[in-house]
């Protein structure tokens, strides 16, 4: 099979910002969930189709998150490497298994394509927010290989 | 010696011969005939003569069974005695059947046995070995045979070569000819590597300039060259028994064995250093190097010129990306330095070695060198130019100085000024300019000027180090250096001063770092090659110590600067430069002594005291200083305070420095001598004074000094320590407002003790206790019955530092001559346990004592002193130290303790828990006393022997109890037991006690006050999960483990119990699966509660623990 996009531009990697030990030690002091430990659970997802990060390809970053703690929203605009890509899906199926398996069950989860970034994005938006064909795509084996396989470098 | 019947040992033979038989038959038949020939029990004569038919018969397979028969025997019985008639005859043998094809391996391995011989058990002669190599000239076709025959051969080759080479000497060329066929076209590795030494030998063998080493140089090299650079294609799986670098370096030092293959090696070495392989480039190197050093100058004068341009394309040209390599950029990257470095290296060689007619011959093809030319005039114009020609350039241009003083006055003659100058110009740095030079806006400063005179001035250094013969020649760099020393030392001190901002970029940063060195390099150029320098000296450190005293806002720069001034002084110590010794001391050491000796400045007194410390380092004098300026400073402080509270922290600063930082270094480093004993005898003199004493409680003093007061008993040699002993008993017994006469005679019974102390007697108890706690336990003692008495008092109004001072007596059983403590102690002992036990528990009739004297002393003070339950549960505390004592050295005693506080668990509650704390002092490590820094005697696996007597009886105690509130307090004490033992005697008893464990686990996760115990039990239970057998025990009750489990999840007091919680699920995960996949929905649930925790490395952990849980069971 041809490959959708066969030399894809890699972008170096922002440096890792280290979180610094929380200055407050005391036990009761929370730390809500935001936007860079979001993105820490997503930026290793491996690309459907090359053995780059989602990171690396520049498909997410820490901007493409916005997160609302109090209203348990959190919302990931992703841009495919190219306007035809029609991994599209599987990336943005892969963000949403991903974050559905990180998050409280209180979180609503909105997974979209930047807009202007895809030809078809209306579409992909639609398919990707439609709770039915999300949970009829995971029943299907293959395409649940493919997320895990995607997946599996995340579990450092 | 009784012979064998041939009978018996013929059918070895026929064994031997008959090819049909196995391999370990043949094996067996070689053994056995050799065994019994090496036992004298068959003579060789026998063996061959018996052979005969075997030997010489025309059956070529028989014939070459019987020869090789003859050949392993002879290898076997390499340590037996051979007169020089059997070996003749069995070498004459040998070398007449090197002409037979058919039947060469034995004779191969019979010739090789003879060589191998030992010469105190008969050897072959020369002349034979040399009719052996005639016979193998003309007769042995090694390429047509066998890889193993081949081996043998050029085993055999090399050994004659390296043990027989007088064989060999007065051979003509048929020799090397027969050498160049037979390593021709050789492929196998082992053979390869031999015959490669044989090469390198036989080369060494001829060096007569027109030998005939010298006509075949280029034939064999021609055979060799083939061969590099060596390239295995075979992984590093495959066992070859020989590995690339072995023979690599085997084909090295063939190629350098002679100078006759200079001609050839040295362009086909050049040639390949433009091939594309790593590999190849750096073989080529490596044996460049090599070549450089064996051929001579004066052949390898030709190829100067050559050899500099190509090692000029490997450094300065070379990118990663030009190299091919299969694996990561990373790799490529690795390679790169490599290489790199190995030219750097190799550059060295030649520019040290070739320099015979004429000296200059590289350094004026380097300087000279156009490119060069340009490049230091490009790096020098544009600004920060940092790149990798600017590092090429540096390692050419400090290679080039560093080796030697002739070539360093050149390469400084050439460019030194010129590079100060433009350094000067850059930066607006011209001396009109240097007053109105600020922080705001420095002109940028050349960087590549000042990398390049930083690299000349280091490589300087180099030379003046290694030359060593006093202050240099004229016309030297001296002069050169001398001339613009000033300049550039306030050039380099400007760049330090210009910044104050404490936020820079990278450029600046490593600007700075190298304005360091330069000043570093220059104040460690040796004395006596710059005696004029004195004065440049002293400006050095003056400004790096100006930027110590006020530049600590700049955190690089300061840090940077006192290594710099560390370094600079042990390099003054180390070179016995005593001049520049008392420099420093004047200038340095004195400046930041003063930083620590006042209490309020601006600068933090971390860094002022860090400052002290790192100077310090340099050399014993300077720390001996420091410290005795730190002394000087605490007792001042302590006998003249002004009372403000920032001053006592102060004190408490100081007193932590010199006990943590400086007493550890002195014990590591030595020149302690007196420090500590007199520090510890002027504290005791103050102490002495009441009006500094009330001080010092009222201040808060009294912990920090405690503490220190025990690191510097600690640290004293016997004899110190009993001087420190006698003079605070002294003090002590004259300021405590008790009847010490009283104290002294006899030891006092409960109901004469006196019940109020002053402030100032416990304070002065204190500090008696620090003492005794810091002793060895050799260090005679006076006055122990006064000590004993006092500390008794004091325990028993509930005093833990006095508790604290008798678990050490008892522990150490400290030295005295007043009584055979042996005896004596242990009774005295039975008294303190006995009041203590009678305090604490007044009602009950307790027989704990064993001496009659004792249980008097209970029957009639019981009533007289009720104790408030505070200081109940001090004194409980306080046998709970005692006990530790006892415990660490062994002794029964710890019995009648652990039974008391037994006893004591299930009496009233505050009573109760503060026994079952009692547990964990007794098992606990501590800091405070009873460990190896204060030399506590301690038995060995004394906390597992503790653990097994009380396991059981905590388990029966269980068992019996059914009040609540009492199995709570058992369950926190068992608790403490376990946790504190080592994992590994736990997991050996994990069947009795794991469901125990869990039922503390869950019983204690109720109150907020058990929470340290509860992370500490749960670590033990995921220690288990790590061993086999601990885990075996958790799948049998996985089920009530894991709904404990699931609660501590969502343990409210402590965020790493929820942590370890889910790791252990994680852990849990990799259980059979039949055994844990009804649990499974309980474990999710608990991880996706969990996922919306408060803290964020517990929801990592949920993420985990639910994804191998969701996985593991897909």
């Amino acid at each position: 099979m041809e490959l959708i996009n066969a030399n894809p531009v890699i972008h170096e990697k922002r440096e890792r910002r280290i979180r610094q030990a929380p200055e407050n030690i005391d036990e009761n002091a929370p730390e809500a969930i935001d936007q860079l430990e979001i993105f820490d659970h997503i930026r290793d997802i491996k690309d459907p189709e090359h053995p780059y990060s989602l990171e690396d390809l520049n498909v997410v970053n820490e901007d493409s998150v916005e997160i609302n703690d109090e209203l348990s929203h959190v919302r990931v605009t992703f841009t495919p490497t190219v306007e035809h890509c029609s991994m599209a899906t599987i990336i943005g199926l892969c963000l949403r298994v991903k974050l559905m398996r990180s998050l409280p069950p209180r979180y609503k989860v909105d997974i979209r394509l930047t807009p202007g970034s895809h030809a078809t994005e209306a579409a992909v938006n639609k398919q990707l927010s439609d709770k039915e064909r999300v949970a009829a795509a995971l029943e299907n084996s293959n395409l649940l290989d493919i997320v895990e396989e995607c997946l599996s470098p995340t579990l450092g | 010696m009784a012979k064998v019947p041939a009978g018996e040992w013929v059918p070895h033979v026929e064994a031997f011969v008959d090819v049909s038989r196995s391999p370990a038959q043949h094996s067996a038949g070689v053994d056995a005939l050799a065994a019994l020939v090496n036992k004298d029990k068959l003579t060789l004569f026998d063996l061959v003569s018996k052979m005969d038919m075997y030997l010489t018969t025309t059956d070529h397979i028989v014939r070459a069974r019987g020869i090789l028969l003859l050949g392993q025997i002879m290898s076997h019985i390499s340590f037996k005695w051979l007169d020089v008639n059997a070996i003749t005859t069995l070498s004459d043998f040998f070398i007449s059947r090197l002409s037979d094809w058919q039947a060469l391996r034995g004779a191969l391995v019979g010739c090789l046995a003879l060589l191998h011989r030992k010469s105190s058990v008969g050897t072959i002669m020369v002349a034979d070995v040399k009719r052996l190599v005639e016979a193998f000239i003309a007769d042995v076709q090694v390429q047509s045979l066998a890889a193993a025959d081949r081996k043998m051969c050029f085993e055999i080759f090399s050994w004659i070569l390296d043990h027989y080479p007088e064989a060999v000497k007065t051979m003509d060329d048929e020799l090397l000819y027969w050498i160049c066929q037979s390593i021709d076209e050789e492929k196998d590795p082992e053979c390869l590597k031999l015959s490669f030494h044989v090469v390198e030998v036989v080369m060494k063998l001829f060096p007569d300039p027109s030998g005939i080493a010298d006509q075949f140089a280029s034939d064999l090299f021609e055979i060799l060259s083939k061969y590099f650079p060596v390239y295995f294609t075979h992984g590093a799986g495959d066992n070859l028994g020989v590995t690339r670098d072995e023979l690599s370096r085997a084909l090295m030092h063939a190629f350098c064995t002679s100078p006759y293959f200079e001609p050839f090696a040295i362009p086909l070495l050049l040639d390949k250093l433009s091939s594309d392989l790593p590999l190849a480039k750096l073989d080529s190197l490596k044996y460049l190097d090599n070549c450089i050093h064996c051929y001579g100058a004066d052949r390898m004068v030709t190829h100067a010129s050559a050899i500099w341009f190509k090692l000029k394309e490997v450094l300065f040209s070379l990118s990663s990306d030009q190299l091919l390599s299969s694996g990561s950029p990373k790799d490529a990257e690795n390679n790169k330095n490599q290489i790199i470095s190995e030219a750097e290296h190799c550059l060295k060689t030649a520019v040290t070695y070739i320099h015979s007619s004429d000296r200059d011959i590289f350094i004026n093809l380097i300087l000279l060198d156009e490119d060069i030319v340009n490049n230091i005039h490009s790096v020098t114009t544009e600004e920060n130019s940092i790149g990798s020609s600017l590092q090429a350039l540096g390692s050419v241009v400090s290679i080039l100085a560093g080796s030697s003083t002739y070539l360093c006055t050149r390469v400084f003659q050439a460019h030194f000024k010129r590079l100060v100058d433009i350094l000067g110009n850059s930066a607006g740095f011209d001396s009109q300019h240097l007053s109105i030079a600020n922080g705001s806006s420095p002109a940028s400063i050349n960087y590549g000027a000042l990398y390049l005179s930083v690299q000349m001035l280091s490589s300087c250094r180099e030379v003046a180090v290694a030359s060593r013969e006093g202050v240099p020649a004229e016309e030297s760099w001296w002069l050169i250096l001398e001339e613009k020393l000033d300049q550039i030392i306030h050039l380099f001190g400007k760049l330090l001063t210009i910044d104050s901002q404490p936020t820079q970029s990278a450029v600046r940063k490593e600007c700075i770092s190298f304005a360091v060195k330069g000043l570093l390099i220059l104040a460690t150029i040796p004395e006596q090659c710059s005696l004029l320098l004195e004065n440049a000296y002293e400006n050095i450190l003056l400004m790096l110590t100006l930027v110590i005293t006020s530049k600590y806002e700049n955190a690089h720069l300061w840090r940077l600067s006192l290594k710099t001034l560390t370094s600079i002084g042990s390099s003054a110590v180390e070179l016995h430069a005593s001049k520049r010794e008392m420099v420093y001391n004047r200038i340095v050491v004195d400046k930041i002594i003063r930083l620590a000796e006042s209490c309020d400045a601006s600068m933090p007194l971390n860094l002022r005291l860090e400052a002290c410390f790192e100077v310090g380092t340099a050399s014993v004098n300077y720390m001996l200083r420091v410290a005795r300026s730190l002394e000087e400073t605490v007792i001042t402080n302590i006998s003249q305070v002004n009372g403000s509270i920032e001053c006592a922290d102060y004190v408490t600063c100081l007193i932590d420095f010199y006990s943590s930082r400086l007493l550890p270094w002195f014990f590591t480093s030595g020149g302690l001598n007196e420090l500590a004993l007199s520090f510890a005898l002027r504290l005791w003199d103050e102490i002495g004074d009441l009006v500094t004493l009330d001080r010092i409680i009222s201040q808060g003093l009294l912990d920090s000094l405690m503490m220190g007061m025990k690191l510097l008993v600690r640290v004293c040699t016997e004899e110190q320590q009993s001087l420190i002993v006698q003079k605070a008993c002294g003090i002590v017994s004259s300021m405590l407002s008790l009847p010490v006469k009283a104290l002294t005679r006899h030891l006092l019974s409960v109901d004469e003790l006196v019940p109020a102390h002053s402030v100032q007697d416990t304070a002065l108890v204190c500090m008696l206790s620090s003492v005794i706690v810091g002793l060895w336990p050799q260090t005679p003692v006076p006055e122990m019955m006064m000590m004993i008495n006092l500390f008794s008092v004091f325990l028993l109004n509930g005093h833990i530092p006095a508790a604290h001072a008798l678990a050490s007596i008892f522990n150490k059983y400290l030295q005295n001559s007043e009584f055979s403590h042996e005896i004596k102690l242990d009774k005295i002992l039975d008294v303190i346990l006995g009041g203590c036990f009678s305090i604490v528990l007044p009602s009950s009739n307790l027989k704990m004592s064993c001496s009659p004297a004792a249980t008097l002393d209970n029957a009639n003070f019981s009533d007289s002193l009720p104790g408030s339950i505070g200081s109940k549960i001090d004194i409980l505390c306080g046998l709970a130290w005692i006990g530790k004592g006892l415990l660490m050295r062994g002794d029964e005693k710890v019995k009648e303790i652990s039974l008391f506080l037994l006893k004591c668990l299930s009496s009233d509650a505050s009573l109760a828990t503060a026994a079952a704390d009692a547990f964990h002092v007794m098992m606990g490590d501590s800091e405070v006393c009873l460990n190896k820094k204060f030399h506590a005697r301690i038995k060995f696996l004394y906390k597992q022997r503790f653990f097994s007597i009380l396991m059981p009886i905590f388990l029966s105690k269980l068992k019996e109890t059914s009040e609540l509130t009492t199995k709570l307090v058992i369950y926190r004490a068992f608790g403490h037991i376990i946790t504190n033992a080592p994992v590994s005697a736990v997991i050996t008893e994990a069947h009795q006690i794991l469901l125990v464990m869990i039922d503390i686990l869950a019983k204690l996760s109720v109150d907020i006050q058990d929470k340290d115990l509860v992370y500490s039990l749960l670590l033990v239970l995921s220690g288990m999960l790590m061993d086999e057998k601990g885990k075996e025990c958790i799948v049998e009750n996985i089920r009530i483990i894991i709904s404990v489990l699931a609660q501590l999840v969502s343990y409210p007091h402590m965020m790493v119990v929820r942590e370890t919680a889910l790791q252990c699920f994680v852990a849990m995960s990799s259980f059979p699966h039949s055994k844990v996949y009804r649990m499974r929905s309980q474990v999710l649930q608990a991880a996706i509660k969990a996922l919306d925790d408060k803290k964020r490395a517990v929801r990592q952990e949920a993420v985990r623990c639910r994804q191998t849980w969701q996985s593991s069971f897909a």
